[in-house]
């Protein structure tokens, strides 16, 4: 049981849209395990994104139960919720997100800000993050000085940084063009290799196929 | 965190140059006029202060009616009751005084004549050019002796010594007075014009002028470590009690300083909350402000969130953007209506006094702005969802 880093029960996600209710998420329930690379497929509207933002904490579903390294999120606060993403999930967005005005090593520190680390440890993680993602020469560039390769590069320095139970990639090739985008997959691929959990969130069929499990997923419920 | 947030602060404030100088420049006025009308004011009051001090802060004449001429109250005796029955007199002066023409060979001129006892000189600590006031035996042999203000000795003895000349003073008959002192120039005020006074002994005095025991008038030193004004107050009533309210006046420089401090005090604490209200103005601007950066930076908070920002670290983060905008202009501020103080008191030849308490007072208020208009929109960012805030173009 340990082993699972994530776990899904009959999780269930509902909108109110005026007179209907929309079942972005209707009744899954999976495990995802520790060190395990996983993508989670499905076309656009099939409840990926619904999922992906519950297994980062950014929501909280209406039933079920959802356990993040063993602890139930469900009912949680919104302070709570934020000490969960900054504690355990390393976000990794299709648009980057860096903050425009810092430096890349600024914005790598900013999850170790939030973490409550001190100045000179939060420095020397940083380093050190921006190091194994190749860009230990680019750290005092800010995110418009950089190639799209080289940014998604930071963010996924952004997202190991506060050393998380998952790594969450949100389409994080679909801004780049094909060869960087493999660099990108490679570079999870390493980071997976060295015991990391990574979940990868995408409509790409050959992109999803490179992950060692799959999720598929189609009106919000799982594909056998 | 915090010097991080002000770093950010800083950021987003360089980000906007423009924008943000124009919102600042609320505070910065609203700051500035609230500084500027309170030095301005507190050196108008202290300037207005210093002149009337000059008569003696610790003084209090006292000068009974013409009704009480020929009561037997406001004898000499006097003095030795008023020392006796108010605690906090050091003493009591009493003085005769007119005017007479005083005449050395062909000059001439009017002058006020005071008879004063020999101690009058060291109790309001008079200076000397030359020579010195007159001596108790002086008074009680009644010589014909006198101190001279400094411009009765220009006009007199232009550019020689006086001590040890004569000058005759002319009151039925001419009598000559052999000058002993010449007193050092002093700014006149409302009770005393030193300048233009000639100083005889009080007894020689009665002998040539008056004849009489009534006095004049009775300067009242009060004791150290007493205040002033409370002491006047207890001479008013302890006179009230004897002659009645119609009986005497009183004077003292330090009721009228207190009074001139009063409405001056009262003038500017109504200026200067005028001014306030234009630094709540400037307030009403950092809060439009806040909210476009809040707006702007919509999807910045969602990464923030996303990296694991609370609602209270967002919250924080733009409350202390607020605050640095508002307490930089709040220095600004300061420096500006300073700068103004200035150039008013220079104008008006006051000295500066510049009001510390208006620096805190003004910046604690800009601060005060700051908390209370960044509170909405920092509210607004703490709670913005941060999957819309994620996905807001």
């Amino acid at each position: 049981m340990s082993e699972h880093v994530i776990t899904l029960s009959d999780v269930r996600r509902y909108y109110v849209m005026g007179e209907f209710v929309v079942k972005a998420l209707d009744g899954v329930t999976v495990s995802i395990n520790k060190g395990e690379f996983t993508s989670i497929m499905g076309p656009s509207g099939s409840g990926k994104s619904t999922m992906m933002n519950l297994i980062g904490c950014l929501d909280t579903p209406t039933s079920g139960k959802i356990l993040i390294d063993g602890e139930d999120t469900s009912g949680m606060s919104e302070a709570e919720l934020a000490f969960i993403r900054n504690e355990k999930v390393g976000f990794v967005f299709q648009q980057f997100n860096l903050l425009g005005k810092l430096t890349a090593l600024e914005n790598v520190i900013t999850p170790l800000l939030y973490a409550g680390v001190s100045v000179r440890e939060r420095r020397n993680r940083a380093i050190e993050a921006l190091t194994r993602v190749g860009l230990g020469d680019r750290m005092s560039h800010r995110p418009n000085e950089l190639s799209g390769g080289q940014k998604q590069r930071v963010a996924i320095a952004r997202a190991l940084v506060n050393n998380p139970s998952i790594l969450l990639a949100d389409e994080p090739t679909g801004a780049l063009d094909t060869k960087t985008g493999n660099q990108i997959m490679e570079l999870f691929d390493e980071l997976n290799s060295e015991g990391r959990t990574v979940i990868l969130v995408t409509h790409d069929r050959e992109l999803g196929l490179k992950a060692k499990r799959q999720i598929h997923i189609r009106d919000g419920k799982l594909e056998a | 965190m915090i010097i991080e947030n002000i770093k950010l602060a800083f950021n987003a404030m360089r980000g906007n140059k423009m924008r943000t100088a124009l919102s600042l420049l609320g505070i910065v006025i609203g700051v500035a006029s609230v500084v500027a009308i309170l030095t301005i004011g507190e050196s108008a009051s202290q300037s207005i202060t210093d002149a009337i001090a000059v008569g003696g802060l610790d003084m209090v004449t006292i000068y009974p009616s013409a009704g009480q001429r020929n009561t037997g109250i406001f004898n000499e005796e006097f003095s030795t009751m008023l020392k006796r029955d108010v605690e906090g007199v050091d003493s009591v002066l009493p003085q005769n005084s007119s005017t007479a023409r005083v005449r050395v060979g062909q000059e001439s001129t009017n002058a006020s004549i005071v008879g004063v006892l020999s101690d009058y000189g060291d109790v309001l600590s008079l200076e000397y050019t030359d020579g010195a006031f007159f001596e108790a035996m002086d008074n009680i042999n009644r010589r014909q002796v006198a101190v001279l203000g400094a411009d009765i000795a220009e006009t007199l003895f232009p550019g020689q010594a006086a001590v040890g000349q004569y000058i005759s003073l002319f009151r039925n008959q001419a009598k000559n007075y052999l000058v002993v002192g010449v007193l050092d120039k002093k700014d006149p005020t409302f009770s005393l014009s030193y300048n233009n006074t000639v100083y005889i002994p009080y007894n020689t005095y009665g002998q040539r002028f008056i004849r009489t025991t009534n006095v004049g008038a009775f300067v009242v030193k009060i004791a150290d470590g007493y205040d002033t004004i409370a002491v006047s107050d207890v001479i008013t009533e302890y006179l009230d009690d004897i002659v009645g309210t119609d009986g005497y006046s009183i004077f003292s420089p330090a009721s009228l300083a207190e009074m001139a401090d009063q409405i001056t005090g009262t003038f500017s604490s109504f200026l200067a909350l005028i001014a306030a209200i234009s630094l709540l103005v400037g307030g009403i601007g950092i809060m439009n402000i806040m909210l476009v950066s809040v707006a702007e930076r919509t999807r910045e908070i969602g990464v923030r969130k996303a990296l694991g920002a609370s609602p209270s670290v967002i919250r924080g983060q733009f409350l202390i953007e607020a605050l640095t905008l508002t307490i930089l202009g709040g220095i600004l501020g300061v420096l500006l209506g300073s700068l103004l103080s200035f150039a008013v008191t220079n104008l008006m030849e006051w000295s500066l006094h510049l009001s510390y308490a208006s620096f805190i007072l003004a910046l604690g208020f800009s601060m005060f702005v700051g908390v209370f208009f960044g509170w909405y929109p920092a509210m607004k960012a703490s709670k913005l969802d941060p999957i819309d805030a994620l996905n807001y173009e």
